[in-house]
């Protein structure tokens, strides 16, 4: 008798976790599938609030301009892309708290800009500054 | 071996040699709940654009801080936002729901090198009121 009583408790208190099991192995499933630990790369660039003011040929700042057909334009010349660091650089040495500021006309290709942007970077530019020319 | 030697006496009858076979499940279960609750915390909902572009390379490639909320352009000016092309009107309404969910979240552009900047611009002026952060330009690391 005494022996029975104990087994009935022992069967009562006793839960059974298999669907709960389930339940919790589904949803870990979900999330690990669903989880992309995907780390977008990238390099900043500000656009100027006002952008529909001219960038002004300060001298205490760096224009460089990209044309519709993807020339790089500094200074008054053309230069190449593997130029750009260097001449970027030679500029900054003057005064490194320089700001910095890319103006693209329209049709120049963002792979011109992101170079551009790269090259300023490289050289020491803090913030790069992209004024776009809107379309006439 | 005393204890086995109780259970025994006392669940013989209906465990039928359960509890000798039984394994404790609580451990196992520990580490369940604690990945459950990691993966839910980290997961982060990205959509991503499903645009095939070719992205610039950089040097000075740099992570860009929770940008979750990612838009792609292609070579021909065509914008992606979540595996579908929208025309520009729709980049704003899309990127304030995703910022409304995750208020956190910046903005990132993958931009084909080949993609006009007047797009990209526009695409960036239409989204301006929305980024606490500087654009972040999609590129591959170089080198």
């Amino acid at each position: 008798m005494r022996k029975k009583n104990r087994e009935s408790d022992a069967d009562e208190a006793q839960i059974d976790l298999t669907p709960m099991l389930d339940v919790v192995f589904i949803m870990l499933i979900f999330f690990i599938v669903v989880a992309s630990f995907l780390k977008e790369a990238g390099i900043e660039v500000n656009r100027p609030d006002a952008n529909n003011s001219p960038p002004n040929p300060d001298a205490t700042s760096i224009a460089v301009t990209i044309t519709g057909d993807d020339q790089i334009w500094m200074e008054n010349r053309r230069i190449d892309i593997r130029a750009a660091r260097a001449n970027i650089a030679r500029l900054l040495a003057s005064d490194p708290e320089q700001s910095f500021s890319v103006k693209t006309e329209p049709g120049a290709s963002a792979g011109v800009l992101v170079e551009v942007a790269d090259a300023a970077r490289e050289a020491g530019v803090k913030q790069v500054n992209w004024a776009a020319e809107e379309k006439k | 071996m005393s204890r086995r030697g109780r259970s025994m006496t006392a669940q013989s009858g209906s465990g039928g040699g359960g509890s000798d076979g039984e394994i404790d499940l609580t451990p196992m279960l520990d580490v369940v709940f604690i990945m459950l609750i990691f993966f839910i915390v980290t997961s982060s909902f990205v959509k991503e654009p499903g645009a095939d572009i070719t992205k610039a390379d950089a040097l000075t490639t740099e992570s860009c801080v929770r940008g979750t909320i990612i838009f792609a352009i292609t070579g021909s000016g065509e914008i992606y936002y979540d595996k579908k092309q929208l025309p520009i009107g729709r980049a704003y309404r899309l990127a304030e729901a995703a910022k409304k969910e995750a208020p956190k979240a910046n903005v990132v552009i993958q931009a084909d090198v080949d993609a006009p900047t007047s797009v990209l611009s526009e695409l960036t002026g239409v989204l301006k009121p929305l980024m606490d952060a500087p654009l972040c330009v999609s590129t591959n690391e170089a080198g």
